[in-house]
């Protein structure tokens, strides 16, 4: 009898099913170009904050808001987009940070950078920007070299270092988009026919008990 | 046309997962169960249709499919996409869990509008039929993104400001999905008329009875 029913309204839906097919096979062929959720990636480079936006179709948040605040909520700061969808902005205070994104017609995206990040770049080198100038007294014929300070080689190392790993940062931030894979879609139609099932077994369920409730009669 | 969390003002989410909950009550009292595998495919139609870009216009928008359920399923609409959008901020992160009626509200009242306004003409002669599955496409995702401004207006926005970006940023997809309601409309006709609310029964096939006992 269940199967009855059900084969019946199969029947009925044999040929959605063959556009809904064909609807999915759409999905697949699209592949990347996908929307619609907006995100905020931020990471530490120097002194300076860099932000980027989008949608999670690829297309950038263009003049979209980007408010940072502190752990207490407190507002510290607050700037647009550029066309590209990026934004940066000095560090204004160490603590941890809460750069929200809002983009607009609803879409609203959040990043926190925490203080330990804020910390390793920043911090030990206001300290040693004042210390003494390396070992004068070991190589005293080569004066000019000695005069760099331990402090400046830091910073000059840091530069290399930051433009060297820019686009590996671009890439690490790109890799934690995480995109509808094809398993997330299969994963939700395979919950939509479980509650197929759910609603199925308690029809049969009625439809058995009213069955019984016939014989007793 | 997902609302992300964190967005909307607690009373907004409040009444819209109300105003949800009573439209999903009814539309599963109307939805029996003959009509779930059509449903079923219909949710999954709508969990799917998001993720299909239309690269044009101003912003990220995809299509919503919110008219063709509407058409068919009238309040049962609201149960297909609550399911739907669950799924999608679960799995896709579209949206949120706490703006899950909001969300619902926008796309599932302006389908069962549809139905009311355009179910009966799309069973008529081609030449009203045809207009009006188009129509019905385009409108409900017309008032969707009105919902979109009426939903953001309670909390900071301008509702004309943020209604006409909506609505500018969906003309692509109205055509698109009245297109599309229209194909599926003329499909139907074709194939399986009595899916459509408009048809009279006398042209309908009878399913034949149920033999007992197998």
């Amino acid at each position: 009898m269940r199967t009855n029913s059900l084969t019946r309204n199969c029947m009925c839906c044999r040929k959605i099913v063959g556009f809904m097919l064909f609807m999915m096979a759409c999905v697949v062929w699209a592949g990347p170009v996908m929307a619609h959720r907006a995100i905020i990636f931020a990471w530490v480079e120097g002194e300076k904050i860099f932000t980027e936006s989008k949608f999670s179709g690829g297309r950038p948040v263009k003049q979209g808001d980007i408010i940072v605040y502190d752990l207490e909520n407190n507002q510290l700061l607050k700037g647009k987009t550029d066309d590209k969808g990026e934004f940066s902005f000095e560090i204004p205070k160490r603590t941890s940070l809460k750069i929200v994104l809002i983009a607009g017609m609803g879409h609203r995206g959040e990043w926190t950078i925490p203080v330990s990040e804020l910390e390793d770049v920043a911090g030990p080198q206001t300290e040693i920007t004042t210390s003494q100038k390396i070992a004068p007294k070991k190589a005293e014929d080569q004066e000019e070299t000695c005069d760099i300070t331990l402090g400046e080689i830091r910073q000059i190392v840091e530069q290399a270092l930051d433009k060297r790993l820019k686009p590996v940062m671009k890439i690490l931030v790109e890799s934690r988009e995480n995109r509808p894979t094809f398993r997330d879609i299969v994963g939700g139609i395979g919950y939509i026919l479980g509650l197929v099932g759910v609603a199925v077994y308690f029809n049969y369920r009625r439809k058995l008990a009213e069955m019984e409730g016939k014989k007793t009669d | 046309m997902h609302i992300s969390e964190g967005i909307l003002s607690g009373p907004v989410l409040i009444s819209g997962i109300a105003l949800a909950a009573a439209g999903t009550a009814i539309g599963l009292k109307k939805l029996d169960y003959d009509r779930i595998p059509r449903a079923a495919i219909l949710s999954a139609a709508f969990f799917v249709a998001s993720l299909i870009h239309v690269p044009i216009g101003p912003s990220s928008v995809h299509l919503i499919l919110n008219g063709i359920i509407g058409l068919i399923l009238g309040w049962g609409a609201f149960p297909v996409i609550l399911v739907a959008l669950t799924l999608q901020a679960m799995l896709f992160q579209f949206g949120g869990i706490t703006t899950l009626g909001v969300n619902t509200m926008i796309m599932a009242l302006p389908a069962v509008f549809c139905y009311y306004l355009f179910g009966r003409l799309v069973g008529k002669r081609p030449h009203i039929a045809m207009p009006a599955a188009f129509a019905c496409g385009a409108l409900s995702v017309f008032f969707g993104a009105v919902m979109v401004g009426l939903a953001l207006t309670f909390t900071e926005e301008n509702f004309l400001k943020v209604s006409y970006l909506v609505v500018i940023a969906h003309l692509p997809v109205m055509i698109i999905e009245g297109i599309i309601t229209a194909f599926c409309v003329a499909f139907l006709r074709k194939v399986q008329p009595d899916m459509l609310p408009g048809y009279s029964k006398q042209t309908s096939f009878t399913p034949s009875k149920e033999t007992a006992g197998d």
